[in-house]
């Protein structure tokens, strides 16, 4: 067993969790939705990547800003249009409404693209460097740091920005940010139209290494939803750390001796639920 | 999420010639339109719409005792989910008063619509579950056309067993659903008779796609073979972490995938040297006893679905399903679903698909399976040699000359 590859590639999966778990995280954490379409969104970035690079020759990589923008644009658009009208509904109504999202957005893409396997393989798809004995693949490298960029950006966002102030502040207290002047409607859709460009960035990079088809997405909710309770939840850095994490435990948990790989989801998701026990606000979290 | 899709074929019921012309033959088939097996549903479809093209409008009907019956394939959508497919089936019986059953696509589903066929004593035949878990329950109103789950993986070790060098260390790497079970644990029997030896065998969760860290703990092992029961979104994975880890086996196999064009689009010149099973091919040389030749029936498909590929198995299976429950609604000279069982038990009959014919559980062992190889990006069939239209490419080259 070469544990310094297993290692290595945990970590680079774990980027991608990363880009999965912040868009998810900023919504759940400012505007209490948590985002069932949230998967299908991915999907939506990982077809408009692979339109990109099929049809107009575009390098997923380079093509990340087009997606982040039109992912920005359906977010912000959504959520204005659609989402707002319910956002201080109870929670089960904004459950609802991104459940009927994602059924539309999923359909949607099966009537467009149908249900065939896609997928982005470039020229330095399966390009790799050596360190010592440990391949590291060149796409997922660049995938991580993609996603750390992003992680940066998203950062500086919120914590640099008067947009991040105002996202905040309606996220801490809505009332009083409305009270301050800032618009919640405008400030709503921009940060769903933020988790939507997160969700896009994750869909181009998850479309590199596997097959997408339109229901790929479904079980990336489910993991941004794990990433974003071990971590923590509204803070960049705590999703970054359950991110990396995740990837780590779910790819060594399928090299678990004794066990095998049929158990890796009970391994990840027991990692999970001994967090919780142990620390409930997640392992960056605020105290709730 | 139901919806009915289409009923195909005509509703004419105006005399035509001298032969009499009698009601329609209601036949209901849940398949999936949307989920995770939309795509092969949707091949599924294609073929079941060939056969009630032919039916329908070459033979002008199914002739029982001189009458022919049109059939009217009712299809509803199981969106992927397997007890759905027996919650339609029992509607298609009870409320739209089907006669008979198609099967579902995919084992999981094929078994859970079984139990709807046994309760309701309503023959369904089905051309695209191969799980022994659907056959060896002592159901008697299930039969499949395909070969068994137990051939899938055979064909290729007897073909590896024949090739110089011969790959004697083998990585199996299996999802954990019955059907990928079933190929691998006849696997895990058959190669060690053959000579090979396992150095590598893991199961994972039926739909991992992250498989970086299995194909990085098989290539610790070297293996000369690496063997994939799993499915298609499951081989592109592995073929891209294979080749990103330079995992440089000798031969690599994958029980479902390969033979989708999907998998040569995604993939592109990685596509090449793969090797899979398949039920069937279009370089098959069955002589038929009825029903098209398989360059006919190549030619059906472009013309119906106007397109420019050849139809995979799972279309040929869809059809093949269709073809045995006609032929024995003939042979049993009535609708009835008691006698159609019994001659359904009975059947043997040669078509473009192969032999059709049951065993005591209701499966078709009789028809053996093909491989088939990408090379150049176009799928060819290399084994077994009598119908082979191309010589293997092995070994397959390392991925740095590729």
């Amino acid at each position: 067993m070469n544990w310094g590859e297993q290692i290595v590639l945990g970590l680079l999966l774990g980027g991608v969790y990363v880009a999965v778990g912040l868009g998810f995280s900023l919504v759940w954490g400012v505007l209490n939705i948590v985002n069932l379409a949230y998967g299908a969104m991915v999907m939506v970035g990982g077809y408009l990547t692979w339109l990109l690079f099929v049809h107009g020759g575009i390098d997923p990589f380079v093509g990340l800003p087009i997606d982040v923008v039109v992912l920005f644009g359906i977010g912000y658009a959504l959520q204005y249009v659609v989402i707002n009208r319910v956002v201080r509904a109870p929670f089960l109504y904004t459950f609802l409404i991104t459940f009927g999202l994602d059924l539309i957005i999923v359909n949607a893409l099966l009537l467009v693209f149908k249900p065939d396997f896609r997928s982005v393989t470039t020229w330095y798809s399966g390009a790799a460097f050596a360190v010592g004995p440990v391949l590291v693949p060149y796409i997922r490298l660049w995938s991580l740091l993609a996603a750390w960029a992003l992680a940066a950006v998203m950062w500086w966002i919120l914590n640099r920005t008067r947009t991040g102030d105002a996202i905040q502040a309606v996220g801490a207290d809505r009332d009083a940010a409305q009270l301050v002047g800032i618009s919640l409607r405008r400030t709503y859709a921009l940060t769903f139209g933020l988790g939507a460009a997160c969700a896009g960035v994750a869909g181009a990079l998850i479309a590199t290494f596997q097959a997408i088809t339109p229901t790929a997405g479904e079980p990336y909710t489910l993991q941004a939803f794990v990433v974003v309770i071990l971590g923590g939840l509204g803070r960049v850095s705590a999703t970054v750390v359950g991110g990396m994490m995740f990837g780590l435990v779910e790819v060594l948990a399928q090299s678990a001796p004794h066990l095998g790989a049929g158990y890796q989801n009970a391994i990840a998701f027991g990692v999970l639920v001994l967090v919780l026990l142990l620390r409930p606000q997640g392992l960056l979290g605020r105290t709730l | 999420m139901t919806i009915a899709v289409a009923a195909c074929g005509g509703g004419a019921t105006g005399g035509s010639g001298s032969t009499q012309t009698g009601s329609d033959i209601v036949i209901g088939e849940a398949l999936a339109a949307t989920g995770q097996d939309a795509k092969e549903g949707g091949l599924t479809k294609q073929g079941v719409q060939i056969w009630v093209d032919w039916v329908n409008n070459v033979q002008h009907g199914i002739t029982v005792n001189g009458v022919k019956h049109k059939v009217q394939v009712l299809f509803e959508d199981d969106g992927s989910k397997p007890d759905q497919s027996a919650t339609l089936d029992q509607k298609l019986l009870t409320e739209d008063k089907a006669q008979f059953l198609l099967g579902p696509y995919g084992s999981s589903a094929t078994a859970t619509a079984a139990v709807i066929a046994e309760k309701n004593q309503v023959p369904m035949v089905e051309g695209e579950g191969a799980s022994a878990a659907i056959f060896n329950k002592g159901y008697q109103w299930t039969f499949g056309t395909i070969s068994p789950a137990s051939l899938y993986l055979k064909g290729v070790l007897d073909m590896a067993d024949g090739l110089s060098p011969k790959p004697s260390k083998v990585a199996v790497l299996s999802a954990d659903d019955s059907f990928s079970l079933d190929v691998t644990r006849a696997v895990e029997q058959y190669a060690p008779t053959k000579g090979f030896q396992i150095v590598f065998d893991q199961k994972y969760p039926n739909g991992t796609t992250n498989l970086s860290g299995l194909v990085s703990q098989a290539k610790s092992t070297n293996p000369d073979m690496v063997l994939n029961s799993g499915h298609l979104a499951e081989a592109v994975a592995i073929n891209k972490a294979a080749k990103q880890l330079d995992l440089n086996a000798k031969l690599f196999a994958f029980t479902v995938g390969p033979s989708t064009p999907d998998f040569v689009s995604s993939l592109g010149n990685d596509a090449n040297y793969v090797i899979s099973p398949s039920q069937w091919t279009p370089a098959v040389k069955y002589k038929p006893q009825f029903f098209y030749s398989v360059q006919e029936y190549v030619a059906a498909y472009r013309r119906l679905f106007h397109a420019q590929d050849e139809p995979d198995y799972h279309v040929a299976g869809g059809t093949s399903a269709g073809l045995a429950l006609e032929r024995a609604i003939e042979n049993a000279g009535s609708t009835d679903p008691d006698k159609v069982r019994t001659a359904l038990t009975r059947l043997n009959v040669t078509t473009f698909f192969g032999t059709l014919a049951f065993n005591g559980q209701g499966q078709n062992d009789k028809k053996p399976m093909v491989v088939e190889q990408i090379q150049n990006g176009k799928h060819v069939t290399i084994y077994p040699l009598d119908v082979a239209n191309a010589k293997i490419q092995y070994p397959a080259a390392p991925w740095s000359q590729r």
